[in-house]
């Protein structure tokens, strides 16, 4: 339909309209609240901080495994500590005291931070010889001494600073 | 002007200086207090052996860190404000002077009886006498009296410059086309040195104001001498 003539306008308007305004909710309620669904694959962890995680370390499947777990079932207190630890070890990959293992891996971190530093330093080294020109005259000992001399006699920041801090009366620093 | 390495601002020449000083001490006072707390909560919160991570419900700390910081603005913006306002006090001027930036130097009218005016330029390195600051001396400074309240008029004859004198607590730009007043009271007398604060080509860094605070008699000598000489 090519052509929308004004009546077929006028009857689709108003069928949008009488939809917008409706309210039902038993004609919305298929759709109004979503299900939830985890649509991820169970995952092994050895975490600190979430200690369970999705499935078990190792699948339940030889013979000797099978009679464990049937065991298990049974009052604790018959398994033995290498059952208990056989037990452990097929839930879990690492114990709390293996995750919390400290590494080396700071000692490599340090090291690669002094070998910059150091390279760091070679370059500066590198650079005061080569690149900067030489230093003003008014670095010469003799010039900073009279410097201050003039400073002092300024009274360059008298009240806590520079000039604050030379005891006038007796000429030397307080 | 500042001593070999100095951390803190100059001490103050003028009272306005004095305020700021005060509030700087106040406000960074709270700056370390809170970066103290951070750093606290950082460290606390990376070596803890606590693993539970479901805290779904925290009312009252939300409440606490909203109206708190709230409260410390409110402590910091109070006084700052009030200095705000003392700068802008009717300060009823005994000297009017204008300082004029040029590429690369400044130029100073005294123009309230007389018609003084010279120019103001950086001596260069290898011109010093032995103790003169290297970057920092002029050859003519800006005499003003001490104790008397000075209104300065910034401009600029070219591009942008500052005119900037930290121990007195001054800074204003030099616009061209555009007169900025400010107003300072040198409390002691000395010599107080800035350098211009707006980025004005080459010698930015070359063109450095002096201000010299002296009595009254002082100023008077000083001012018929140089109406002499020019």
């Amino acid at each position: 339909m090519l052509r929308l003539t004004a009546g077929r306008v006028g009857s689709l308007l108003t069928r949008r309209a009488t939809a917008a305004l409706s309210t039902s909710s038993a004609r919305m309620a298929s759709h109004e609240v979503s299900e939830t669904v985890d649509m991820s694959q169970p995952l092994y962890w050895d975490r600190l901080d979430t200690p369970l995680p999705d499935r078990p370390f190792k699948d339940i499947v030889s013979a000797a495994d099978k009679s464990l777990k049937q065991k298990e079932k049974g009052p604790w207190s018959q398994l033995t500590k290498e059952e208990k630890i056989a037990l452990y070890r097929l839930m879990f990959c690492q114990t709390y005291a293996e995750m919390k293992k400290p590494s080396s891996e700071w000692k490599t971190v340090m090291g690669g931070i002094f070998i910059f530093l150091g390279f760091t330093g070679l370059v500066v080294w590198w650079q005061s010889i080569y690149v900067y020109p030489p230093r003003p005259r008014t670095f010469d000992p003799e010039w900073q001494a009279k410097q201050v001399k003039r400073m002092l006699d300024m009274r360059v920041n008298p009240v806590e600073g520079f000039a604050g801090k030379w005891d006038y009366e007796k000429g030397q620093w307080k | 002007m500042a001593h070999p390495s100095q951390l803190g601002f100059q001490d103050a020449a003028s009272p306005v200086m004095e305020e700021l000083l005060h509030f700087h001490d106040h406000a960074l006072m709270i700056v370390f207090l809170i970066s103290t707390l951070v750093l606290y909560i950082i460290v606390a919160m990376v070596t803890t052996k606590l693993t539970n991570k479901n805290i779904l419900d925290s009312q009252e700390i939300e409440i606490i860190w909203t109206i708190l910081p709230a409260i410390i603005l409110i402590l910091i913006a109070l006084p700052s404000l009030r200095i705000l306002y003392l700068m802008d006090e009717v300060n009823n001027p005994h000297l009017t002077v204008k300082a004029i930036g040029h590429q690369w130097y400044w130029s100073y009218e005294y123009t309230d009886y007389e018609e003084l005016g010279f120019d103001s330029y950086m001596v260069p390195t290898q011109d010093l006498t032995p103790g003169q600051f290297r970057l920092l001396e002029t050859d003519n400074r800006m005499v003003v009296p001490v104790e008397s309240p000075v209104r300065v008029l910034v401009s600029a004859e070219d591009v942008l410059h500052s005119w900037a004198v930290p121990a007195l607590g001054v800074k204003m730009d030099a616009v061209p086309g555009r007169l900025n007043q400010t107003a300072f009271l040198a409390s002691r007398p000395g010599v107080f040195y800035g350098q211009c604060s707006e980025i004005c080509g080459a010698n930015h860094s070359f063109m450095p104001i002096v201000v010299e605070a002296v009595p009254l008699k002082h100023f008077e000598d000083w001012s018929s001498r140089m109406l002499e000489d020019a």
